[in-house]
């Protein structure tokens, strides 16, 4: 069968064709919103019009068959409508209160997970992990898949002082804003990357590699017509491994994952702020990884035992201080949480004011 | 300078850094357009027709994007050559 | 077709939280690659070992991106994720569909990949997971042809994206859709022809929420703000009041504490307000934000590779955003034109702007310096004066003692 004729440059379709009714009607003319539960909110327009949203959780690695299945429903209940959100939920929308009820009885029916607006956790950011990428140092998809069955409560019903935002990264180059997540995971090597030498020179441009190394760690190796690593700085990154493939960093028993805490994104009450390491190194343990699951559920306990309401966990810890927050989680503080890279002159104590 | 050379002289260019250096579209510009003195806008305009037509191509590697000259399993697959 | 044991993924299809192995079997039930995918990660989950190899060259004829080349390893193994390339095909503003729109999406990759995607990816697209390299120029017919066409990759402008702005959102301070969309339209050929040093992401959030993180994870982040003053409905303030302890939760929380409340009537000290949104997205109906609305610009922002993750710099204060967006796109042209003077392979904007000087990128694209830039001044003594600057300095000087009075 010939093909049809392809088109460039033509970009992505106006999105005004898939706005509803409603929408388009009140576009841009939306005057306040109530969340009604944690799967619920209503939006209202100057107009008087109501817009229900029921949001659903998805694994973000989606079957077309299940494509289908959210499509059936936004057919039988939201006019063929649907969107998706940045966070990778799936979201409903009607502008009839009568259909909202059995939207969620028949979502419900059909097994999918309803939550994860207001103040609770809902999905996770994350990357593509061994299921698609070449430079995971684990996997991202599994990881999320383990934490949120566990803290699945705080997805579907229960409250915390504010939103906590998880990421999981599965390499340090982090796809997607994980360095600024309340709490996220992201996958470590801890090994100096070894050099297949014999590939090196037809595969490699030497002063790239050179220049990729952000610690001056890779030096010229002219006996070899390749490169050297100098192990006393390598701080396994893995930026040499992406700008050539024959040197190798990855190693099943060192690889892990190290959790960082207290971003954020948005500007509300505090500046955003990036996430900070506290727990160095857990090692890969799939299918379910239990310890970085235990880490972070203990984690989201502190805080929500201990945070104000509307704190979000960097400003819960900025205002009991870091040194409270090592003491009331109960994790060892290690020379990893202190900075030598680029950030040490900012993140050192300079007074005497600390607490005990 | 008529397109039909000036595109033999992109030709030539990325050739003469083909196994020694990974070009970007904007070293080809600069470098063509020095060196036959023709605007830059010129130069990228007839690497282009080259890119539509298979002449050159895009590629990746190294964390970054390059020009050069396609292989036969390239042109082959894109049905340009048998 | 092959029935791979996969005990360790299976312990991933358990629990309330769905399940993307479950997922990929679905899609394996009648698709050969995707059947693969899931006995290939199951031997990932038993080495502990990602199989993947580097990207390679793929993409569609005159295009230099879009198409993220993926081979396996092991490949002769698991002979259907030999390739196993991505295909990001560019989402609509704020990721609204039709269920016609996403059938036809569904149909067309259930033909020619392995029905396998990512609703959505990291920066925005609708990514396809796994096909073949000789699958690529059909796709990329089928789907243009329909109207869509691919996203970006390499080193190139990346698919622009946005909050869902004015479609459900009281706080949006411009049409974050619209201007989304004309930025994508404007700038195809920066997006399909990697031209650039290195990747480029623009998000656009509508408010200081700012849900897309465009504040952490784009080299230009534009987002929502206003002048002027909070509008307030005061008889909202009272309702709020039967429900909430206003002056714990609101203005004892207002970073400048520029607000006060007496149990009748609600103030705002608006000249220092620095319009974080706490008030607004805790009172809804109650408080809203000024009438002159705008974006605040800021540039850099990336992830820690290679030297340490950065928010993005205040770079204009306060921008209109209006079609048809001319002075954005003005501006975007201008910093790409410095970017592209200045950088090294591989350097991201805000990694030249550090090693360049703010001043020489400020100067390019004709902006002024001023303290909404910074968060303080310079600590060092060490700077730079030009021969211009001093002269400048010494005619205020002259004037200050022709005038008599000081002009610090």
């Amino acid at each position: 069968m010939a093909l049809p004729q392809r088109k460039t440059d033509i970009g992505p379709p106006h999105f005004e064709q898939f706005l509803p009714p409603v929408i388009k009607k009140n576009y841009g003319k939306w005057k306040y919103h109530e969340v009604l539960s944690h799967n619920t909110m209503v939006h209202v327009a100057e107009s008087g019009d109501k817009l229900w949203t029921v949001r659903v959780a998805s694994p973000r690695i989606l079957s077309t068959d299940t494509i289908r299945e959210h499509c059936d429903i936004a057919e039988k209940y939201c006019g063929g409508y649907l969107r998706y959100t940045t966070r990778n939920n799936a979201e409903f929308l009607v502008s009839d209160e009568k259909q909202l009820e059995p939207l969620k009885k028949d979502l419900a029916s059909r097994g999918f997970k309803m939550g994860g607006i207001g103040y609770g956790i809902t999905n996770v950011v994350h990357t593509q992990g061994w299921v698609h990428c070449h430079s995971a140092a684990t996997d991202a998809s599994g990881l999320v898949k383990a934490m949120m069955d566990e803290l699945f409560e705080y997805f579907e019903s229960k409250s915390l002082p504010n939103k906590v935002r998880l990421a999981v990264a599965c390499c340090v180059n982090m796809c997607g804003a994980v360095h600024c997540s309340d709490i996220a995971v992201v996958a470590v090597h801890t090994k100096v990357p070894t050099v297949k030498h014999d590939l090196f020179k037809n595969m490699c441009e030497l002063p790239t590699v050179i220049g990729s190394c952000p610690t001056r760690a890779i030096s010229p190796d002219p006996a070899n017509k390749s490169v050297k690593i100098n192990p006393d700085k390598c701080m396994y990154c893995g930026n040499c491994f992406t700008v050539c493939p024959p040197i190798s960093i990855k190693d099943p028993e060192r690889d892990g994952v190290a959790i960082v805490v207290g971003g954020k994104i948005n500007s509300l009450r505090s500046n955003p702020k990036f996430s900070k390491l506290v727990i160095p190194y857990i090692s890969n343990e799939p299918p379910r990884w239990p310890k970085v699951v235990a880490a972070i559920k203990h984690i989201v306990e502190v805080y929500a035992a201990n945070a104000r309401k509307h704190e979000r966990m960097g400003e819960w810890i900025e205002r009991i201080g870091w040194e409270r927050f090592f003491s009331l989680t109960g994790i060892d503080f290690t020379f990893q949480s202190i900075d030598d890279f680029t950030f040490m002159r900012d993140t050192m104590r300079t007074a005497s004011t600390f607490k005990w | 300078m008529e397109t039909a050379e000036l595109q033999d002289k992109i030709f030539a260019f990325v050739e003469a850094a083909k196994g020694k250096k990974k070009l970007k579209e904007k070293d080809i510009i600069k470098g063509v357009s020095a060196e036959q003195n023709v605007p830059g806008d010129d130069v990228k305009k007839a690497m282009r027709a080259m890119i539509d037509v298979g002449r050159l191509m895009y590629s990746y590697g190294g964390g970054a994007s390059s020009v050069e000259i396609p292989s036969e399993e390239y042109l082959r697959e894109k049905g340009l050559i048998k | 077709m092959k029935k791979y044991n996969t005990p360790l993924i299976d312990q991933l299809e358990k629990g309330p939280w769905p399940s993307f192995v479950t997922e990929m079997k679905k899609a394996g039930k009648t698709n050969e690659m995707a059947n693969d995918a899931v006995g290939h990660l199951e031997k990932c989950y038993t080495t502990k070992m990602g199989y993947w190899k580097h990207g390679g060259i793929v993409g569609v004829l005159g295009y230099g991106g879009g198409v993220i080349g993926r081979y396996s390893e092991i490949g002769d193994e698991f002979p259907g994720v030999a390739h196993f390339h991505t295909v990001r095909l560019n989402q609509p503003s704020g990721f609204f569909y039709t269920s016609k729109a996403l059938r036809e999406i569904c149909d067309i990759w259930d033909k020619y990949g392995s029905g396998l995607t990512n609703v959505h990816g990291s920066t925005g697209d609708l990514v396809l997971l796994g096909t073949k390299t000789d699958a690529l120029e059909a796709i990329f017919a089928e789907y243009s042809s329909r109207g869509w066409d691919l996203g970006s990759s390499g080193s190139a402008l990346r698919t622009p994206s946005c909050c869902v702005g004015p479609g459900r959102c009281e706080w949006t301070m411009y049409d974050t859709l619209g201007l989304n969309y004309a930025l994508t339209q404007e700038f195809q050929d920066e997006m399909h022809r990697p031209t650039f040093s290195y990747k480029f992401k623009i998000k656009s959030s509508g408010c200081a929420c700012d849900c897309v993180a465009s504040i952490a994870r784009a080299d230009m982040s534009i987002i929502g703000t206003w002048k002027g003053d909070i509008q307030i409905d005061q008889n909202e303030v009272k309702n709020y009041a039967s429900k909430m302890n206003i002056n714990a939760e609101i203005i004892n929380m207002c970073p400048t504490q520029c607000m006060s409340y007496d149990g009748k009537e609600l103030k705002i000290n608006n000249a220092e307000c620095s319009r974080c949104m706490h008030c607004i997205a805790k009172m809804t109906k109650a408080l809203k934000p000024g009438k002159e609305r705008g974006a605040t610009i800021c540039i850099g922002s990336k992830a820690p590779i290679v030297v340490g993750s950065l928010l993005s710099w205040v770079i204009v204060p306060f921008i209109k955003i209006e079609e048809p967006y001319t002075e954005v796109k003005e501006l975007i042209r201008k910093i790409w034109d410095w970017w592209d003077e200045n950088a090294k392979p591989r350097e991201r904007i805000g990694e030249v702007i550090e090693m360049k000087g703010m001043r020489s990128f400020l100067e390019a694209i004709g902006v002024p310096p001023m303290p909404q830039q910074i968060k303080e001044p310079r600590k060092d003594p060490f700077m730079f004066y030009t021969e211009d600057d001093i002269a400048s300095y010494k005619a205020k000087e002259a004037e200050e003692k022709k005038t008599g009075k000081y002009k610090f």
